[in-house]
């Protein structure tokens, strides 16, 4: 099977190239993921350069651009793919080396989403008691991995990264916003209420459909304004 | 809720829209039922009260509207401030003189 594989490396390399990879059809075997195939490759060539942890599309480490669409090595089945495989790295982020981008953006963006519960009314004894109606909030919200996937999928963050949220950390805004337990409302709403933070979302809706976990950054974006504008009126 | 900022702006530019959108087939409407046939046809069309009314506020809308939208698109791409600035302030000004341009012929009109 052949592979296209974005190369870059910034200490020996002034452009970065393509480089074909063959991965020998007797090494491909049935329900292969296409991180078992770059785990082979890199037996090949051990420069080539990717993160990866838990194999299982729960760490979300290995985001990368596969065949032109964001999504995670270790749960795409080989099988799914047509070769040859053009892997990249995800798109807007800025190259570390080969598939690796430097995520520290991504990172900023959702630490200024305020992904904590904020409470600050006397622990009760036990713990912080949600309705089984009030918990149900929160399903498409939680299982967020943070892989990035949509958030390097989505033009808006492309175009500014430094002062939009991105899909993902406005994800984790929506997720505080709609706990129950959370006190914080009227803060994170007004925090996100400016022409940058949450309204450069014009729901071009590719995180949707980038997301490896099947949530729905855009309804939750939609969410947000929804419940902006419930509290103004 | 700022006016013209995040949440105020997004609101304002889709409840033009239902205006504008609703004014735009009303319109269409009318002038494949019955289009005025002359000069004088319109302008009696257009001085009558509720149509220059209705237009008026079709035009502020309007502009409103492509505010929103021209803001919208000079904040996605233009990065440097002093030219995104320039920018937000020519469109402004011609929007704004679209505007006084197209109350002044509606003004005219009903006065004629």
């Amino acid at each position: 099977m052949e592979f296209s594989i974005y190369r870059f490396n910034p200490e020996t390399d002034t452009l970065p190239k393509m480089q074909r990879f063959t991965l020998p059809d007797d090494q491909v075997e049935p329900g292969m993921m296409l991180l078992d195939a770059l785990l082979l490759l890199k037996e090949q060539d051990d420069s080539l350069g990717f993160r990866r942890s838990c194999q299982h599309g729960v760490c979300g480490s290995d985001g990368m651009n596969i065949n032109g669409m964001n999504g995670l090595a270790c749960i795409t089945p080989l099988a799914d793919l047509e070769a040859p495989v053009t892997l990249r790295p995800f798109p807007g982020m800025p190259v570390i080396r080969d598939l690796i981008v430097d995520m520290g953006n991504f990172w900023d963006q959702y630490r200024k989403a305020e992904p904590w519960l904020v409470n600050d009314s006397p622990e009760p004894e036990v713990e912080r008691k949600q309705s089984p109606e009030d918990r149900d909030q929160l399903d498409g919200l939680y299982e967020c991995i943070l892989c990035g996937c949509c958030s390097a999928a989505c033009p808006s963050y492309w175009w500014n990264p430094d002062k939009f949220l991105g899909p993902a950390a406005l994800l984790q805004a929506a997720r505080f916003i709609q706990d129950s337990r959370d006190e914080a409302t009227d803060h994170r709403l007004a925090q996100l209420d400016d022409a940058w933070k949450l309204y450069r979302c014009h729901t071009i809706m590719n995180c949707t459909q980038v997301c490896p976990k099947g949530l729905n950054p855009s309804r939750a974006i939609g969410d947000i304004r929804r419940t902006m504008l419930k509290k103004s009126l | 809720m700022r006016l013209l900022s995040g949440q105020g702006a997004w609101l304002l530019q889709r409840i033009t829209a239902v205006y504008v959108g609703l004014f735009v087939i009303a319109a269409l409407g009318y002038f494949l039922i019955a289009p005025p046939t002359d000069h004088a046809a319109w302008v009696m069309v257009i001085a009558h009260p509720v149509v220059a009314l209705g237009s008026a506020l079709f035009v502020v809308l309007l502009l409103l509207h492509a505010w929103i939208g021209l803001r919208d698109v000079l904040l996605d791409y233009v990065k440097p401030l002093a030219l995104r600035l320039t920018m937000l302030t020519v469109g402004a000004g011609a929007l704004i003189l679209l505007g006084l341009w197209a109350l002044y012929l509606l003004i005219r009109t009903g006065l004629a």
